[in-house]
C-alpha cells in the first residue's frame, strides 16, 4: 500500500499549480465570467503548450498517454483554481469517445488536433427528459441517401459555444448513435443558458442539420455502451476537480477565520465557526480518498471500478456543495460580493453537482451494483 | 498510488507460520463475542491464555525490542500477525498497557522503570488499565482531583476514578493524580504506576447498558513509592498527552467494516411481504447510505495506516477518523431502526437479526464517549487545522 503520488505526478502537480496561480487569478476569473463565451483562450493555450490538453490521449495520436490517476492530478489543480476550460468536454469526454469508438480515420484526423488544443469538441447528450442514459435521447437522425438529417434540441450542454465540433447523440433505427457535427453547420444554433451557473451551459437546436454518413462515430445504433463506459470512467476525473475546489474553499475559509476579528478575537477561535470548517474538512477528505481509490481502480482494471466511480462522484458532489455552503456561513456578507473568489467555486459546485449524475442517481447505481 | 497490500514470498511464508501457530495455540473459545458485556462461558480464560501465549512468542508487541518483551519484527510481519488474528476474529482481554502505557514509559520512564515495567506489559504477563477519568473530570481531564500527597519517599493517594477498565482484573493502575494542590492546572499532575493490589484500593464494577464492563476505583490512603512515578512530579499532563493521539483514533489499522457487509447480506436474504427487504426503494437508499459511510471510514483508516507506516506526520487525521466513526454509528443505528423496526432491538433467540449483532449495534451506537466525545474530537481538530486559540501539533507516535 502506498497512497503517495509518484515523483512525476508530483512534478506535474507542481507545474499545474504554478501555472494556475500565475494565469488563473481571481481577477482573471472575474474577467472570464464577464466575457461573451467564458472561454479563457490564454489559459487554454498555456495548458496546450505543455501537453496538458491531450494528457489522457494515447501517445500515438499526439497525446500524453497519461493514466486516470494523472488526469486526477490535473483535475485537482484545475479545480483548486476553479478554471473554467472546455478541457473536460474536449480532452476527456469527446477524446475518450473517439478513442473507444472512433474509426481509424476519425482518430487520426481529430485526436492530434484535440491534443494540441486547436480543435475543441463538446458532447451534446442531455435533453428535456434529463438524464445520462442513451434511453433518454429523443433527438432524431433520419437517413437520407448517404446522409443523416438531425432534428431536435439539446439542453444544459457545457462548452457548445466554444466548440468547433459537437458529438451529438441521436436516435436512429435500432438505438442511439453518435454524430460528429460541425458547430457552424446550417440549421445548428447555440444559445447561452443564464442563471446560478458555473462555466457556460448551452441549449443547442438542430433544425434539419445534414451530416454525411462518415460523421457517425462507432456503430450505428451502438452508442449506449460507449456512452455508458466513457461517462462512468470520467466521473472520478470530474470528482477530482470537485475535491480541488473543496480544498480551495477550505483554504479561503480557514485563512479568513484566522484573520477576521470579531468580539475581540479571530472568529476561528469560536467553536460555532470551527464547526463549519470541520464540516468542510471532513467532506473534502471523504471525497478525496473515494476519488483517489476510484481512479486507481480504473487504472488497475479492478472488477468493481464502477462501484468506486459512482461512490466518488456521489461523495464529491456532496463535498463541493457542502464545502462552499459552510464557506459562505463563515464568510457571511463578504462571500456574496462578486469581487470575492468564493462565488466562482459556489456556482461551479452547484453546476457540477448534477453533471454526469447527481448523488441520487449514483446511489441508485450503487444499489444495483451492490445487488440490492 | 496503490490501495493494495503486497507481500513477498518470504512474508507469505511468515503468514503460513503464524497461521499454523494459531491453529495450535489459539483456544477455539477466544473469538470476539457479539456483545462484550455478555461474554460466553470460557471466553475470559481463553482470551487470557491467547494473550499470554502471544506475549511469550513476542507476537503481542511484535514491533518492540526483544529486551523489553517485544518481537523485534519488521512492520510488514506485525501487519501479518494482526491480519491473521483479525481473520479469526480473535479476542484479547482489555488492556491499555500495550497500546498507551508502554509508549509513555518508553518516552518518560527511567532506565530502571523501563526494565521493571516494560517486559511484563509487553510480554502479556500483566494487565494495565489507564486510570484517568473521574466523576467530575471527563473531557476536561485536567480538572481531575485525585490527590497524591508527598510523604517522604512515598505519595499517598486519595479519591475516586470512574469508567475504568473492564471485567478482566488489572494488575497495574496507570493513575493520574494531583501532586501539588497549589500549582496551576496542567502542571500539577503526576503519572503513577499503582499496583492494583495495594492496600486501600477498592475496585467496584459499574452496570452499563452497552459494551464491556467498567469500574469505579476508590483510593483510600494508598501508598505509592516515588520510583513508581513516570516522568517528573509535575509532568503527568505531558506524559498523558504523549499517547492521547493513539487513543483518539490514532491506533490505525486496516480493519474492514464487517458490520455493513453482514447487514447488506441480511437484507438481501430476509423477506417482508413476499419480497427481499433490500428491494424496498427506501431500504435500498438507506443501505447505500450506510455502505457509503463505511467506505469513507475504511479509506480514512487506510490513509492513517499508510501515513503512519510511511512516517508522514499527522495533522487532523486521527481525530477526524474518530469523529467520523462516532458520528456515523448513531446515524447507522437510526437507519437500521427504519429498515428493521422491532427486529433491530431484540436479542430473543427466535426473533433477533444476525445473532444479536444488530441489537448490539443499536446499544453501542450511544457509546460515543470512550476516548473523547465527538465534541472533544472537534476541539482537537480545530487546533490541528490551525484556527483555535491553542495551536497544537499531533503528538509523536511511538
Amino acid at each position: 500500500m502506498d497512497l503517495s503520488l509518484t515523483e512525476s505526478q508530483q512534478m506535474l502537480k507542481d507545474t499545474i499549480r504554478r501555472l494556475m496561480e500565475r494565469e488563473c487569478t481571481a481577477t482573471r476569473l472575474k474577467e472570464i465570467e464577464a466575457s461573451d463565451t467564458g472561454f479563457p483562450a490564454d489559459i487554454w493555450e498555456s495548458l496546450a503548450k505543455i501537453g496538458l490538453v491531450g494528457l489522457s490521449i494515447p501517445e500515438e495520436f499526439g497525446g500524453g498517454g497519461g493514466s486516470y490517476e494523472d488526469l486526477g492530478v490535473l483535475y485537482y489543480e484545475l479545480g483548486r483554481a476553479c478554471a473554467p476550460t472546455p478541457h473536460f468536454s474536449s480532452g476527456v469526454l469527446c477524446a475518450q469517445i473517439l478513442v473507444e469508438a472512433g474509426s481509424p480515420a476519425q482518430k487520426a484526423e481529430l485526436l492530434p488536433r484535440i491534443a494540441s488544443g486547436d480543435l475543441i469538441l463538446a458532447l451534446a447528450l442531455t435533453e428535456q427528459d434529463f438524464g445520462w442514459e442513451a434511453d433518454q435521447v429523443a433527438l432524431t437522425a433520419t437517413k437520407q441517401g448517404d446522409s443523416y438529417v438531425l432534428q431536435g434540441t439539446k439542453v444544459f450542454v457545457p462548452d457548445a459555444q466554444v466548440a468547433h465540433k459537437l458529438i451529438v447523440a441521436a436516435r436512429t433505427p435500432g438505438g442511439v448513435s453518435l454524430f460528429l457535427v460541425d458547430a457552424g453547420s446550417p440549421g445548428l444554433s447555440v444559445r447561452n443558458v443564464t442563471g446560478f451557473i458555473g462555466g457556460r451551459l448551452n441549449e443547442i437546436t438542430l433544425d434539419s442539420v445534414k451530416v454525411p454518413a462518415s460523421a457517425v462515430v462507432g456503430v450505428v445504433g451502438g452508442a449506449a455502451p460507449v456512452l455508458d463506459l466513457v461517462l462512468a470512467r470520467s466521473a472520478p476525473v470530474l470528482a477530482a476537480y470537485m475535491v480541488g475546489g473543496s480544498e480551495m474553499a477550505f483554504e479561503i475559509t480557514r485563512d479568513y477565520a484566522g484573520t477576521r476579528v470579531a468580539f475581540g478575537a479571530p472568529i476561528g477561535t469560536f467553536q460555532r465557526v470551527q464547526d463549519h470548517i470541520i464540516e468542510i474538512v471532513n467532506a473534502m477528505d471523504a471525497a478525496r480518498w473515494t476519488t483517489n481509490e476510484a481512479l486507481w481502480k480504473i487504472d488497475n482494471n479492478k472488477p468493481d471500478w464502477r462501484i468506486g466511480a459512482s461512490l466518488a462522484k456521489a461523495m464529491a458532489s456532496e463535498a463541493f456543495t457542502t464545502a462552499t455552503h459552510h464557506s459562505h456561513e463563515v464568510l457571511a456578507g463578504l462571500g456574496s460580493v462578486k469581487d470575492h473568489p468564493i462565488h466562482h467555486y459556489t456556482t461551479m459546485s452547484r453546476t457540477l453537482y448534477w453533471y454526469l449524475g447527481e448523488p441520487k442517481l449514483h446511489r441508485q447505481k450503487l444499489a444495483d451494483l451492490l445487488e440490492l | 498510488m496503490d490501495f493494495e497490500m503486497h507481500y513477498t514470498e518470504e512474508q507469505e511464508k511468515f503468514r503460513a507460520e503464524v497461521s499454523a501457530w494459531l491453529d495450535v495455540n489459539m483456544p477455539p473459545e477466544a473469538v470476539r463475542p457479539v456483545d462484550e458485556g455478555r461474554k460466553p462461558p470460557g471466553l475470559s480464560d481463553a482470551a487470557m491464555s491467547l494473550r499470554r501465549r502471544l506475549g511469550a512468542k513476542g507476537w503481542l508487541c511484535p514491533l518492540w525490542p526483544k529486551e523489553y518483551g517485544g518481537g523485534d519484527l519488521p512492520v510488514e510481519q506485525a501487519v501479518i500477525i494482526g491480519e491473521e488474528l483479525d481473520g479469526r476474529h480473535a479476542f484479547l482481554p482489555y488492556d491499555l498497557g500495550v497500546i498507551l502505557i508502554a509508549p509513555a514509559i518508553m518516552v518518560w520512564g527511567t532506565d530502571d522503570q523501563k526494565r521493571r515495567f516494560l517486559p511484563p506489559i509487553l510480554s502479556g504477563e500483566i494487565l494495565t488499565w489507564q486510570v484517568f477519568t473521574e466523576p467530575e473530570a471527563g473531557t476536561d481531564l485536567a480538572s481531575l482531583k485525585l490527590r497524591a500527597d508527598k510523604e517522604g519517599d512515598h505519595y499517598v493517594l486519595n479519591g475516586q476514578k470512574t469508567f475504568i477498565g473492564s471485567d478482566y482484573r488489572a494488575d497495574w493502575l496507570y493513575t493520574l493524580a494531583v501532586t501539588d494542590q497549589n500549582r496551576p492546572r496542567h502542571s500539577n499532575i503526576g503519572a503513577f504506576i499503582v499496583p492494583a493490589n495495594s492496600p486501600g484500593v477498592t475496585i467496584s464494577p459499574m452496570e452499563l447498558i452497552a459494551g464491556q464492563n467498567k469500574n469505579n476505583i476508590y483510593y483510600d490512603n494508598v501508598r505509592v513509592s516515588r520510583d513508581q512515578l513516570i516522568g517528573g512530579e509535575f509532568d503527568g499532563w505531558k506524559v498523558a498527552n504523549s499517547t492521547l493521539e493513539l487513543e483518539h483514533g490514532g491506533a490505525s489499522r486496516m480493519v474492514e467494516g464487517h458490520f455493513v457487509d453482514l447487514l447488506l447480506a441480511y437484507c438481501r436474504r430476509a423477506t417482508r411481504n413476499g419480497q427481499p427487504l433490500s428491494k424496498d426503494p427506501a431500504v435500498r437508499d438507506a443501505l447505500v447510505e450506510i455502505w457509503m459511510g463505511a467506505q469513507v471510514e475504511r479509506l480514512f483508516n487506510w490513509r492513517n495506516y499508510w501515513m503512519r507506516t510511511s512516517k508522514i506526520p499527522w495533522s487532523w487525521e486521527g481525530c477526524q477518523t474518530a469523529l467520523f466513526r462516532k458520528q456515523s454509528e448513531p446515524r447507522v443505528a437510526h437507519r437500521v431502526l427504519d429498515i428493521l423496526g422491532p427486529y433491530a432491538l431484540t436479542t430473543d433467540p427466535k426473533l433477533q437479526a444476525l445473532r444479536g449483532e444488530i441489537e448490539n449495534q443499536q446499544r453501542m451506537s450511544i457509546m460515543s464517549h470512550p476516548g473523547g466525545t465527538p465534541e472533544a474530537q472537534k476541539i482537537v481538530m480545530a487546533r490541528r487545522i490551525g484556527i483555535a486559540k491553542t495551536r497544537q501539533k499531533a503528538s509523536a507516535i511511538v
